[in-house]
């Protein structure tokens, strides 16, 4: 237990909790709060003026091409999480239950392995891969398929947003499933449930938790990823992040930027607080 | 029986399938990196060290990995401070707030890169400090602070808690405690958190990329280089990077795991 | 036992609503061997913590040789204390655990190692002076903490159930030690337990606590013997416990009638009034045993219920038929003579001076 401090100021205790709160506000919520601000600003000339209007919010509410970029990006973040999720599903499965422990222990490494790769590169590296002369089609030519175009379609994007998301999603399913207590799942099979109701029956809804966190975190990624729907997308339909790239580098309307920054946060924000809310409601009924 | 044998084929395979997938862009950028083709396909052109020979006579290239390097070890130091202090202070204090301000240091990494770069770059060029390899590392040193601060608060849920309150006890005053008792105790995870930090902002490209004006990082060379055209170079470059990270993990791995099986063999 | 070394006047400590230390004063005087004792969260941990510092009193003061030591923090004090998880230094060696107090205080490095070596010498640990803690066993590593802790030439140590890890057969190899490293440095040893065996069998005075006040002080016999209240009597264990009403008076003793039937019980200084309530206690080695019913004054008919051995002692448990437990220890040849069996007829008696009433609590 802690000593009681005495009701004056302790340097010592401010010395080790003052540094993040100075630097947090400096560095993280002061660009957020100014963000907010920004997108009430208004530009002329190509220059930025602090102001209070609405005209940006307006002007991009009225504009087509926001919603439709906006819907865009949720449906395709959407399916690639759903994407994830499923194809991660059965590969977690075996590693959760089949895999011994130092093997399960040896794929997880290796799963992390990926997040300390450039990103970039390996967008490059898909980018290569699917060309249209590239080793896909040139192993499908051998096979008498193809040659398919894969690259600035919606299968362009998808694989880039897996090559994102599956790493974590996998690591992530495995490790919930693998903390299942074995003697529930024995039980129902001793109950006389069936391996396929099994996994509908008790492991999904035992590891329901770490499932939902998996896929907010698929959804974050995927919503947020600018790199995939530009480079192996074609960016043929913008999506938000690309929007925000689009009016901040090269039309110089930053704040209009801020308003899609913003509406991006309140939807990721929304989508978290739901799953979460999900998540625990779902454990606490049981 | 025998079907539980095939299912079990199959669920590898499976595996191995996922693996591919994830592994595939990884190896096919090394693979790349050798090969003379343009256009690399398969069949596979010429064993080659051109791209590499390449970027090493660019000087641009030299320029950005020494920038990178500055930012990634300054990031390091800073975020490894700011997550020591918490990390201490949420191990040793309970206060009013609390949750708010664990929001505070852990809430970064989940916001968008490209919103953080935006929010970035407007805040900072109104401060008058964008444009410089600093910007990047204020930016960097949010964004991976948190990891620090988890790993090194791992650590200290590792201390005996009358480990502190033993050294006052001796005569250790509290700023004594913290330099032979807190911080001795948490050096592998401190060292831990360094290398992770600094593999985080190496291989960061969208804040980068907005804040860092002409300075530019490698991450940033290569977003640029693919924004032209396919350039092998691209592969080379990032295998030298990828080797980096790596390096950088392994180190944090052992540092972190050598010590939990030290301390867990006790 | 000279003067008072530390004083505890009224002190009181409140973690939040919860009352962890009720009003207590005790005197604890140089020299002694102090055990303060009591079941889990009866507040002996807290009183000894208030002692080094880390926790501090809410109201009340803590003398130490006549100075008001509540405000003084932890490391200005000169109170080394054993932790009952040791607190050593993992990421140090033996010799340096040892030296961290001085090195602390500012004393060179040569001399530091010299009294570390002393001490590592004197608790016969030297040859592992240069080794890991984590290579060490249970015992060795307790008699690092106690190098530790007495290289600072303390006088007074605190003790926060130094022995509760280890097995049997080292705890009292332990208590010898630490016995006799308090007769031979002559300070003042505060030995917090709840185990009455190593309570009893090194401390000069022990300290009943129970619900965060002290119960009773006194020597370890005074407290076998003549418990003060039901706590003690419960706690100690080893005790008939018997409750009812005074009948009569006499010069010499009193009549109390309970269920089990009316006792005569020698009066010492308890004043007593004729229908008050009263309790009082008869240890179980006091206790006869007999086929027939010996006719005299203090005698109860029971059953036997159960038996339990510990070494050559036998404590057998007893009931009468208003279900009265009943404890009778003796040696175990002793019980041979009686051959009983399960649910076997047997009278219990005592002598009127064995019998030792209770305060009214």
């Amino acid at each position: 237990m802690p000593i009681k401090k005495s009701r004056k100021i302790d340097i010592y205790a401010m010395t080790w909790r003052l540094p993040i709160i100075i630097w947090q506000l400096l560095f993280f919520v002061g660009p957020v709060i100014f963000m907010i601000a920004m997108s009430f600003f208004l530009v002329k000339n190509y220059r930025m003026m602090e102001a209070f209007e609405f005209i940006n919010w307006s002007k991009m509410f009225s504009k087509n091409y926001f919603w439709d970029s906006y819907f865009y990006t949720i449906t395709i973040a959407s399916i690639s999480t759903i994407l994830a999720m499923v194809l991660a599903f059965p590969a977690s499965f075996a590693l959760a239950f089949k895999a011994s422990e130092q093997m399960r222990r040896w794929a997880i490494f290796l799963l992390i392995i990926p997040f300390f790769t450039s990103y970039l590169v390996r967008t490059f590296s898909w980018f290569v891969i699917l060309s249209e002369k590239g080793v896909v089609n040139a192993l499908l030519g051998y096979i008498g398929l193809g040659p398919f175009t894969m690259l600035n379609t919606n299968f362009g994007t998808l694989v880039g947003y897996l090559t994102l998301t599956l790493p974590l999603v996998v690591i992530l399913q495995t490790v919930t499933m693998a903390n299942i207590d074995r003697t529930l799942i024995e039980a129902a099979r001793n109950l006389g449930c069936k391996p396929l109701s099994t996994i509908w029956k008790v492991i999904i809804p035992l590891s329901k938790t770490g499932l939902i966190v998996a896929a907010i975190f698929c959804f974050i990624l995927s919503f947020g990823d600018f790199v995939a729907p530009f480079y192996l997308g074609g960016s043929q339909e913008p999506t938000l992040p690309i929007l925000i790239l689009d009016t901040t580098k090269s039309g110089q309307q930053w704040p209009r930027a801020a308003v899609v920054a913003i509406v991006m946060m309140i939807t990721l924000f929304s989508v978290a607080f739901i799953g979460i809310a999900l998540a625990y409601r779902k454990k606490a009924s049981k | 029986m025998n079907s539980n044998r095939i299912l079990n084929i199959v669920l590898a395979a499976y595996v191995g399938v996922i693996f591919t997938f994830i592994f595939a862009p990884i190896l096919f950028s090394v693979i790349f990196s050798f090969n003379s083709q343009r256009f690399p396909t398969i069949p596979l052109g010429n064993f080659s060290t051109e791209w590499y020979v390449k970027i090493l006579n660019d000087p641009d290239i030299w320029q950005a990995a020494l920038n990178s390097l500055i930012v990634s070890s300054s990031t390091a130091v800073i975020a490894t401070i700011l997550g020591f202090c918490t990390a201490y202070s949420d191990f040793r204090y309970n206060f009013r707030f609390k949750g708010p301000y664990l929001a505070l240091i852990l809430l970064p990494p989940t916001i968008p890169l490209i919103i953080m770069a935006l929010a970035m770059l407007a805040w900072l060029s109104k401060l008058g400090m964008s444009g410089q390899l600093w910007s990047i590392v204020f930016a960097h040193s949010v964004l991976t602070a948190p990891f620090a601060m988890a790993i090194i608060r791992l650590r200290l849920n590792q201390m005996d808690p009358d480990l502190e309150s033993a050294s006052w006890n001796l005569g250790g005053s509290e700023w004594a405690t913290m330099r032979y008792v807190i911080i001795p105790f948490c050096k592998p995870a401190i060292i831990s958190g360094l290398c992770l930090a600094a593999a985080v902002s190496f291989d960061e490209f969208a804040i980068s990329w907005f804040v860092s004006g002409l300075n530019k990082t490698l991450p940033v060379v290569i977003l640029e280089i693919v924004q032209g055209n396919i350039d092998p170079q691209v592969n080379a470059i990032g295998t030298f990077v990828f080797l980096i990270s790596m390096s950088l993990v392994i180190l944090a791995q052992i540092f972190f795991v050598y010590r939990q099986m030290k301390s867990t063999n006790t | 036992m000279t003067k008072p070394l530390v004083v505890f006047k009224n002190v009181q400590k409140l973690f939040g609503d919860f009352v962890a230390v009720k009003a207590i004063n005790l005197e604890i005087h140089e020299g002694e061997f102090l055990a303060i004792m009591g079941p889990s969260g009866c507040g002996k941990t807290t009183t000894l913590r208030m002692l080094a510092g880390l926790e501090e009193p809410s109201t009340g003061k803590i003398y130490m040789n006549d100075q008001v030591m509540n405000k003084v923090k932890p490391h200005e004090r000169d109170t080394p204390l054993v932790w009952q998880s040791l607190a050593l230094f993992p990421f140090l060696t033996v010799i340096e655990n040892v030296e961290f107090g001085l090195k602390m205080r500012g004393i060179d490095k040569s001399e530091r190692k010299r009294r570390a070596l002393e001490w590592l010498e004197k608790l016969d640990i030297i040859d592992f002076s240069e080794r890991d803690i984590s290579t060490l066993s249970g015992g060795q590593k307790q008699r690092v903490a106690l190098a530790r802790s007495l290289v600072l030439e303390p006088k007074i140590l605190l003790l926060d159930e130094p022995l509760s890890a280890l097995d049997a057969h080292l705890v009292i190899r332990m208590q010898a030690v630490l016995v006799q490293l308090q007769r031979e440095l002559g300070i003042t040893f505060v030995y917090v337990t709840h185990s009455q065996s190593e309570a009893f069998a090194m401390a000069d005075r022990v300290v009943i606590m129970g619900n965060g006040e002290i119960s009773q002080v006194g020597t370890p016999k005074d407290i076998y013997r003549s418990p003060q209240n039901k706590f003690v009597a419960e706690f100690v264990g080893r005790n008939n416990i018997l409750s009812g009403t005074v009948f009569s008076l006499t010069n010499l003793g009193a009549h109390i009638e309970t269920a089990s039937g009316t006792f005569s019980v020698n009066l010492k200084t308890n004043k007593l009034v004729k229908g008050q309530k009263a309790s009082f206690v008869i240890s179980a080695d006091l206790v006869h045993l007999s086929h027939s019913n010996p006719e005299v004054q203090n005698s109860v008919h029971c059953k036997l219920i159960s038996e339990e051995f510990v070494g050559s002692m036998v404590t057998l448990f007893l009931e009468d038929n208003s279900n009265q437990e009943f404890k009778v220890q003796m040696q175990e040849r002793e019980l041979s003579k009686f051959d009983l069996k399960p649910d076997s007829d047997i009278w219990l008696s005592w002598s009127a001076q064995s019998a030792h009433l209770l305060d009214v609590s």
